[in-house]
């Protein structure tokens, strides 16, 4: 028989706090407890849902005072029996609490092992897993409120929403096989087409909101671009608010990238200062500016820097060219030292119709603005992430779903046989299975006799 | 008579059949074979519609067929009417289906298994299985005497405590005018068989000379008929059926007797197959339909019997016929005998292995309607593994199964004993996941070396299956490799409307294209050589006949032009083929599996599968048990 060995490991963030928690899981997790806790009571006597005081030890060294929090099986996060220790803050208390557990028994748990425990014993689906995983990684309090709407199955109701759709095509196209001999009005193939079509959108939807998803799990990235010298690291060191980049006033000093996380209005914002564009001999700084080019694709707002001392337009070219490079992104045209210049134009663009915004990287005038500019960029490129986070697995086997029924449309326009269409969109159903961990099986009949007259 | 034999069949439907026949010549002169009927004279009977095959049953019959099955050879011999369905869809759901003579077929198979070697038939009913230390040891007869034996396949069809209803009336009986059995249901039950009910109905029959048939639209076989089995050389149709279609007076007739209905006054209490549910179900369940289609089937060239498809009933008498008269063509019909459901039991196929032998008692082993299928085609393929597995056991010579890869039979038998029976079980095309190459015109090249090593084909139709095969081979490599220039093959190409081409192609490739032919194409591969060169390759076995060209050059066709599709089941059957060999020991505590779900332990301990591909396929099981299976595997 399978024994769960049992595992222990700091459950809270490695920092400085004032209480730190140590959690214990697996068969002997009581006995082991026991090993190391005193106190009146000892954790094996003790009901679920318990706390007791007490004194933690390994051997005759006291190690802390502490309070154990008992769960027993099945009614526990991995639904083995759990002890989890609140002892105080930092590494030094919680690391000899962990050290004596291990002495007592336990082994070190590997990354994830309690969640994957948790998935193995039905305490949650393979999206609840992937949504704990997102819950500890959620860089902004936004995304981790999505990471608890997804706790609590609002992306599982998505994808089953997008299951019933494919199930129901699916019973159609056997309706006119199986069932070829009954009298029934068999679907054309323009509606086919189109019901696929419905679901592949609603497939591509699901699977688009992983964009807004990592900005919520990785942070809104904004990248900093423009002719060498405008400004870009001033900018960057205003905008974090201390000295980061390197400043000089000899073009082409930022040869590497520089990468700041900053939050603004509750929201992760990844800032990227890239090195300046300009014809240039000198390798390492070619080399610096691809960086930037593969830098900048990843951003969702691109600010191109202008300094406006020399002519308001001096940086059209360049916002021209990054914008047929990255027609993805957003962008803004930041006009730097207006405290040199006494041009004070402020709106959108005529011809690129960007948003333009003055400041002065140097005595912080407009930074304020800037700043609350790239907060509400970032709010709204989050607005469609309403029920799913998506982690890159699930947005792959979505758009593996949504690639299999293109194949099922060009099967449909081609004129084939509806056994083969199936088998396309038959191959879509298990995608989505595999991200909602259920099995596929037989219910596509169940579609069909729900939903017509079968039988003479 | 003597009274010891080694294998006993109980029932002489479809599946007792094929049952005997199968393990007498399995048996082959080493075991004795009795089949026990109620009435002998009853074997056979076609007790519901006058038709073999359908959709995907005629996959079953062809596949039987090619085991060694009697199925196709007496549906040949008695059919009336040949039609290929899906003619108009691609060919691995193509399915033969006829209408058959209704005296003609129970005559044939009494003639047959008359002539059977090694098969005694004795009327009696059975009335006890006898069983020692859960081991069968013979069978109880109503007379009081005792037939000793190893093995018993039971084959009660809807006899076992079987009711049949009209209206309020309910008598007992398993077939209108024949007794039920219902001594042998309870004491199976006794020995921890879990039992369940369910329902089956059947139409009213009318007399042909009733009927104004030039109101109806005749619905005629195909022009050229194919028969089911390999050892007919042809057949042709002799009738034509016709079509018609209820109306809203109809239903309004029928609504006025559903307070007299045994379905909607709770009086009977199985449930029913939805695929093909009584006339007052589909009026009830499909109110805003106005009219259902109805086909007239004549029952056999002798007899004046229609049988009234899509109208199967168990509203009273008088309520049939005043329906009946509001059709189209029906307005005088006269009713031969009332429609009227039955209700019988039926033991949960869980309870079974591969070979349909039942876990619980050993060498007793069940077949057709009371594993909870319905249909001739679903009882016969069972009737034949049952008694090929009988014979099997006990000349101690292994077991014979087949894979949802193989066959139509292998989906039938997984799924009855993975998935939960809530309605008479029914294949269909869309239950077997490798369809495309599950084909009724490939049966023989799937299954007859199965049914050569069992032997129950005989040499000559082995040999001349696997030469056709070589044949096949030789013709896909041939269009491989044989090349056609633009200036022979263009004007081809434009005459059926695909788009030329400007470079030498290979036949394969071109074969692909969904306007053109392989035939045509072989054809113009002659100019100097091309055809003549596939001709001499052909030449190079024996028995060479023109005659057979089409068969192999369509099976080459068929693979060359899916072959994309084809290859992705192929992939997809290695996979299948892992899991089924993680095999999962019998012997296995699931209750010691801690991490499984409460639901998937229940369903494994109570399924016990074999591998964890089985393990897969039982409703209810997730991926996430399937995962804690693997991990505790290890």
């Amino acid at each position: 028989m399978l024994i769960i060995d049992t595992i222990c490991a700091l459950a809270t963030p490695i920092g400085t706090a004032g209480l730190a928690v140590v959690r214990l899981s697996g068969d002997d997790c009581l006995e082991i407890a026991d090993k190391c806790f005193r106190a009146k009571t000892c954790i094996a006597e003790a009901k679920s849902h318990t706390i007791l005081y007490g004194k933690m030890w390994n051997g005759d060294i006291m190690l802390d005072t502490v309070v154990a929090s008992v769960f027993r099986a099945p009614n526990s996060y991995t639904g083995e029996d759990v002890v989890e220790f609140g002892c105080h803050g930092g590494m030094i208390v919680s690391g000899e609490i962990v050290q004596a557990l291990i002495e007592a028994g336990a082994r070190p748990a590997a990354p994830g092992e309690f969640t994957k425990r948790a998935f193995l014993n039905q305490k949650m689906d393979l999206t609840q897993v992937e949504a704990v995983g997102d819950l500890i990684h959620a860089v902004s309090t936004h995304g981790s409120h999505t990471a608890a709407r997804q706790l609590m199955g609002g992306f599982t109701k998505k994808l089953s929403e997008l299951r019933e759709q494919l199930l129901m095509i699916c019973g159609l196209l056997e309706l006119e096989l199986d069932f070829s001999q009954e009298d029934i009005e068999l679907i054309n193939r323009t509606e086919l087409c189109e019901k696929i079509e419905a679901a592949q959108k609603f497939c591509r939807d699901l699977a688009e909101s992983h964009r807004s998803s990592e900005i919520l799990r990785a942070g809104y990235a904004v990248g900093i671009a423009g002719y060498p010298n405008a400004g870009k690291s001033s900018l960057l060191n205003a905008l974090v608010g201390r000295k980061r980049a390197i400043v000089s006033n000899v073009p082409g000093t930022t040869r590497d990238y520089i990468e700041e996380a900053l939050h603004l209005g509750g929201m992760a914002v990844k800032l990227m200062d890239t090195a300046g564009f300009r014809e240039s001999r000198d390798v390492i700084e070619i080399e610096g500016i691809q960086l930037a080019e593969s830098l900048l694709e990843q951003c969702n707002l691109i600010l191109v820097l202008n300094d406006i001392t020399l002519g308001e337009t001096h940086s059209q070219t360049l916002l021209r060219e990054l914008q047929e490079k990255f027609p993805s992104s957003e962008f803004a045209l930041v006009q730097n030292k207006i405290d040199q210049s006494l041009n004070k134009k402020q709106g959108v663009n005529d011809k690129q119709l960007v948003p333009i915004l003055l400041l002065s990287a140097q005595t912080g005038q407009g930074v304020q603005t800037l700043k609350d500019f790239i907060t509400q960029k970032a709010l709204e490129n989050t607005k469609g992430v309403s029920d799913a986070l998506l982690n890159a697995r699930q947005a792959a086997l979505l758009n593996q779903a949504a690639a299999c029924m293109q194949a099922s449309i060009v099967a449909v326009n081609a004129n084939i046989s509806n056994e083969f269409i199936a088998i396309d969109l038959r191959e879509a159903l298990k995608r989505i299975g595999e991200i909602t961990g259920s099995i596929w099986n037989e219910d596509i009949l169940n579609s069909v006799f729900s939903k017509f007259c079968i039988g003479k | 008579m003597n009274n010891i034999f080694d294998i006993i069949v109980i029932g002489g439907g479809h599946a007792g059949i094929e049952a005997s026949v199968a393990a007498a010549r399995v048996g082959a002169g080493v075991l004795k074979v009795a089949l026990v009927s109620m009435d002998l004279s009853s074997i056979g009977r076609l007790s519901c519609n006058p038709a073999i095959g359908g959709t995907a049953k005629g996959h079953l019959v062809k596949e039987l067929d090619a085991l060694g099955g009697v199925m196709g050879m007496i549906a040949d011999k008695s059919g009336l009417q040949f039609k290929m369905l899906n003619r108009s869809k691609g060919p691995a759901v193509w399915s033969p289906r006829s209408q058959n003579d209704k005296d003609l077929y129970p005559r044939y198979a009494q003639e047959l298994l008359q002539t059977t070697e090694h098969l005694t038939l004795v009327d009696g009913a059975a009335v006890e299985i006898l069983v020692n230390h859960d081991t069968v040891r013979g069978v109880k007869l109503d007379d009081g005497s005792e037939l000793k034996c190893r093995a018993v396949v039971l084959c009660g069809g809807t006899f076992l405590n079987g009711k049949m209803f009209t209206g309020l009336n309910c008598t007992a009986g398993g077939r209108v005018g024949e007794q039920a059995a219902t001594d042998i249901s309870d004491m199976l039950a006794s020995y921890g068989l879990e039992k369940g009910r369910l329902k089956t109905g059947t139409p009213p029959r009318i007399a042909a000379e009733s009927v104004d048939w030039s109101k109806t639209e005749p619905h005629a076989g195909d022009e050229h008929p194919q028969p089911f089995s390999h050892r007919t050389t042809s057949v042709e149709n002799k009738i034509v059926c016709s079509g018609t279609h209820t109306n809203e007076r109809t239903h309004a007739v029928l609504r006025e007797g559903f307070d007299r209905s045994p379905m909607f006054t709770g009086r009977i209490q199985g449930s029913g197959p939805r695929y093909c549910p009584s006339i007052e179900d589909k009026i009830d369940r499909f109110a805003q339909r106005d009219s259902h289609h109805i086909v007239l089937e004549p029952e056999g060239l002798n007899t004046n019997s229609i049988y009234v498809n899509g109208f199967s009933t168990s509203l009273p008498d008088d309520i049939q016929l005043r329906g009946l008269h509001t059709i189209s063509g029906l307005e005088n019909a006269q009713l031969l005998r009332a429609g009227y459901a039955v209700e019988y039991d039926f033991f949960f196929p869980f309870q079974l292995r591969f070979t349909l032998e039942t876990k619980a008692i050993a060498g007793l082993f069940f077949a057709g309607q009371i594993n909870g299928t319905s249909g001739y085609e679903e009882a016969a393929t069972q009737g034949f593994v049952a008694g090929v597995n009988a014979a099997l056991k006990i000349k101690g010579e292994g077991e014979f199964t087949l894979k949802r890869s193989e066959a139509y039979i292998g989906v039938m038998i997984d799924d009855l004993v993975n998935k939960s029976t809530e309605e008479p079980y029914r294949i269909f095309t869309s239950s077997a996941e490798y369809r495309l190459l599950l084909r009724q015109d490939n049966a023989d090249r799937r299954l007859m070396r199965h049914g050569f090593q069992l032997g129950l084909i005989d040499k000559a139709a082995c040999e001349q299956m696997l030469e056709r095969e070589e044949r096949i081979q030789y013709t896909l490599d041939y269009a491989k490799t044989t090349k056609l220039r633009p200036a022979e093959v263009n004007g081809y190409l434009e005459s059926v409307g695909e788009p030329t081409t400007s470079e030498v192609a290979t036949i394969d490739l071109l074969a692909r294209r969904g306007g053109t032919t392989l035939e045509a194409l072989l054809e113009i591969g002659s100019g100097e050589s091309g055809m003549k060169n596939w001709e001499l390759g052909m030449t190079n076995w024996k028995e060479y006949s023109s005659s057979s060209f089409a068969k192999i050059v369509e099976q080459a066709e068929i693979e060359i032009k899916y072959s994309g599709y084809i290859d992705r089941q192929m992939k997809e059957i290695s996979v299948f083929a892992a899991n089924e060999e993680k095999k999962i020991p019998e012997t296995l505590d699931y209750a010691t599996v801690k991490s499984l779900s409460t639901e998937a332990r229940q369903k494994l301990a109570r399924i016990r599968p074999a591998s964890l591909g089985q393990a897969s396929r039982i409703a209810g099981i997730s991926a996430a048990d399937i995962s804690v299976l693997t991990v505790y595997l290890r």
